[in-house]
């Protein structure tokens, strides 16, 4: 997100709550004399706790990076070639402003000299710290970063792990291509993210004989979306796609129940796979609404797992598409620091040149792109955000006609 | 396009312009009473639209009786910051000029501190309920229940605090001060006690406008700003301290963001908002509604 305002950027926000959370996670395992041997290994992140990013952070993000030292630090530690050290993390609100985002990890790489970083969170802030920490020598595996230009800068020790927007738009259409949708509307947010999808959306969609009646750009966060809803309706559409945020994404769905807009297919993005999304709709409110999705806990006995320990560590659910690729990054580093140790050119090398067994499983790199997981879809049916597309990802059959709001 | 599509697209701007009027109308009354150009009037919104919001998920109170009881809390609380901060603030300033600047000044701070209080106590996550959102079909057209009850209450209340104004004793003291600060007090108008209630009121109908908006949209910490902002562009429309010009530009505004919308880019809202905004600067500096010129 890319909202600077005056307004907001006060001398706000800087909290060490994860830290006092790590320490007091260390405290607690003082008994193994090892570990407070042990110097900490410090791992360093800014991320939005306030301002207009912080719903999809707080959802899809920073609670995995506190559940993660929570677990480490319960076993005795992150094990670092062997030796078990405790995890310390370093963290700070970028109060959902780019800028503070990037000096954050400025100083957090250039002066502190942390040992490992964790991403920000959302495509703009990755834009804008991935060649920094690639300047750094810091790898990066970003859970929440959707930019084909991301992965042109060809920047080594970056790594995207969710789908990019050419495979998800590419699974999207090709849904909808064999459920017979011949029209398409169009409306996307005009940011990085919005932008390169619609832009990979339109590529897809080239080719497969569909027609789009309207597409439509809109600033994020806006309070009324009706107008375009409306003079889409009247174009009667098979589906409707939003290439939204989360707060868009609730817009974008009330308005449409609101002036009875129900096409076939309809597509949000960023928070459909949100359990806010369901708690504010209400879940016979969202049946069949289709989205940005990859895994629930039927995906592997590791992603229930996680589902679980993710419910009880941070009394909240996980969102069923960047939390479980967030996860798997820290699968990831995990298992690379067990291996090579804090050596950081090493981990990036491990990271870049294996396959690793994540809860969303088998991922491999080419370049900075994930290309071991598929585009996929996912669909609200009966309060849980199944798959439905590709079938070899499905943990549901997709239901093809969206039935009315409720 | 039809004429209930007119209709509707014209609807739906009244009632965006409905809670943008009753926000302008609230900063309207401390800036064009008090010279307090209270930055932070929109952060009050977003805690009327969380009391509001916790009341129904967390005790099953309706959102409908939270509208009075956020009106209640807020203005007991714009009276305390009054009494806190702008009293002493009224005391020390030698004149108007500087009060206003230091006045600006402390509501910077007030919105730090109501923002981050909002993120400590409720987190910074989205909220939102369901409340009235089944259609209802007038004419050809459709609307949301819930959005049609907002359009009636904010202009009710705004309609009230005019009427209010007009009518009553109290409002004419207030008018008087606007007019007039020191041939009011010279008449024996009591600013030590009208201030701090109409700061109070003012904040009570923007925890109003909160308490409405949390049951059609979502609501966050961050929610309040962008209303700052309107509501400054509401009442340089109507012209500062006219409540009439406020409720009017206020709708005005609504209606050309919609029509703007429905016909360009929902992009490019924001360009028009602030092209009429400057519009207005550079051609009727004292607002569309002041005699005044």
């Amino acid at each position: 997100m890319s909202q600077h305002n005056p307004l907001t950027a006060g001398p706000g926000g800087l909290r060490r709550r994860s830290v006092v959370q790590a320490l007091a996670a260390g405290a607690a395992s003082v008994g193994f004399p090892a570990i407070a041997q042990a110097a900490p290994v410090r791992v360093g992140y800014a991320i939005s706790r306030t301002g207009p990013a912080t719903p999809g952070a707080q959802t899809s993000q920073e609670p995995n990076f506190l559940m993660w030292a929570e677990q480490q630090n319960a076993a005795g530690g992150l094990n670092v070639k062997g030796v078990k050290r405790p995890i310390e993390l370093i963290s700070s609100d970028d109060r959902s402003d780019i800028e503070t985002c990037v000096r954050s990890y400025e100083k957090l790489m250039g002066s502190d000299k942390v040992d490992l970083i964790l991403p920000p969170w959302g495509s703009g802030a990755n834009f804008a710290v991935a060649p920094l920490a690639n300047r750094f020598g810091y790898p990066m595996l970003a859970p929440t970063a959707l930019s084909r230009r991301l992965v042109e800068m060809k920047l080594p020790y970056f790594f995207l792990m969710l789908q990019q927007p050419k495979p998800m738009c590419e699974a999207l259409v090709d849904m909808f291509k064999a459920n017979g949708v011949k029209t398409v509307a169009v409306i996307y947010t005009d940011e990085l993210f919005g932008l390169e999808n619609y832009a990979a959306f339109k590529v897809a969609l080239a080719s497969s004989g569909m027609t789009m009646v309207e597409d439509k750009s809109f600033p994020t966060g806006s309070k009324d979306l009706s107008p375009v809803l409306r003079s889409i309706k009247d174009k009667n559409p098979d589906a409707f796609v939003g290439f939204t945020y989360p707060a868009d994404t609730v817009l974008a769905s009330r308005q449409s129940k609101e002036i009875g807009f129900n096409p076939k297919f309809f597509y949000a993005s960023v928070g459909t796979a949100f359990p806010f999304y369901r708690a504010t709709l209400t879940p016979a409110g969202v049946e069949g609404v289709i989205g940005m999705g990859s895994w629930n806990p039927k995906t592997s006995p590791g992603a229930k797992a996680y589902f679980d320990a993710h419910v009880k560590s941070q009394k909240k659910e996980p969102d069923r598409w960047a939390s479980g690729a967030c996860w798997a990054s820290l699968e990831i580093l995990t298992a690379a620091v067990a291996r090579v140790g804090l050596d950081r050119k090493a981990i990036r090398d491990f990271v870049a040149g294996n396959e690793h067994d994540t809860i969303l499983g088998k991922i491999k790199f080419a370049g900075s792109e994930n290309v071991g997981t598929p585009g996929t879809v996912g669909q609200w049916q009966k309060g849980e955000f199944e798959v439905v597309w590709p079938q070899s990802r499905a943990t549901a059959p997709l239901v093809t006609q969206k039935p009315a709001w409720a | 396009m039809s004429l209930g599509s007119w209709l509707e697209l014209i609807a739906s701007g009244l009632i965006t312009g409905g809670v943008y009027a009753l926000v302008g109308l609230g900063l309207n009354l401390q800036y064009g009473l008090m010279r307090i150009l209270n930055i932070a009037h929109g952060e009050f919104l977003m805690v009327g639209a969380f009391l509001t919001w916790m009341a129904t998920t967390s005790f099953g109170v309706s959102p409908l009786l939270m509208v009075p009881v956020s009106f209640a809390v807020l203005m007991a609380v714009g009276m305390l910051v009054h009494r806190l901060t702008f009293r002493r603030l009224a005391a020390t300033s030698p004149n108007l000029d500087i009060f206003e600047a230091r006045g600006l000044m402390v509501a910077f701070g007030l919105m730090f501190l109501v923002q981050n209080f909002a993120d400590a106590v409720w987190g910074g996550d989205l909220r939102g309920y369901d409340y009235l959102t089944e259609p209802v079909h007038i004419g050809g057209s459709q609307f949301a229940a819930n959005k049609l009850l907002l359009l009636a209450l904010s202009l009710s209340f705004s309609i009230a605090l005019i009427v209010m104004l007009r009518l009553t004793l109290l409002g004419k003291g207030v008018r008087a001060l606007m007019q007039s600060p020191t041939g009011a007090q010279l008449v024996g108008i009591d600013t030590a006690r009208l201030h701090p209630l109409m700061f109070g009121v003012g904040l009570g109908l923007s925890g109003v406008a909160g308490s409405l908006l949390s049951m059609a949209y979502t609501v966050s910490p961050s929610m309040g700003e962008p209303y700052t902002v309107t509501a400054l562009i509401v009442i340089t429309l109507g012209g500062f301290g006219n409540m009439g010009g406020a409720l009017a530009g206020g709708l005005a505004l609504g209606v050309i963001e919609a029509l703007g919308m429905h016909f360009t880019n929902p992009s490019l809202k924001a360009l028009l908002s602030y092209a009429v905004f400057i519009g207005v600067l550079l051609w009727k500096p004292n607002g569309l509604f002041n005699k005044r010129t």
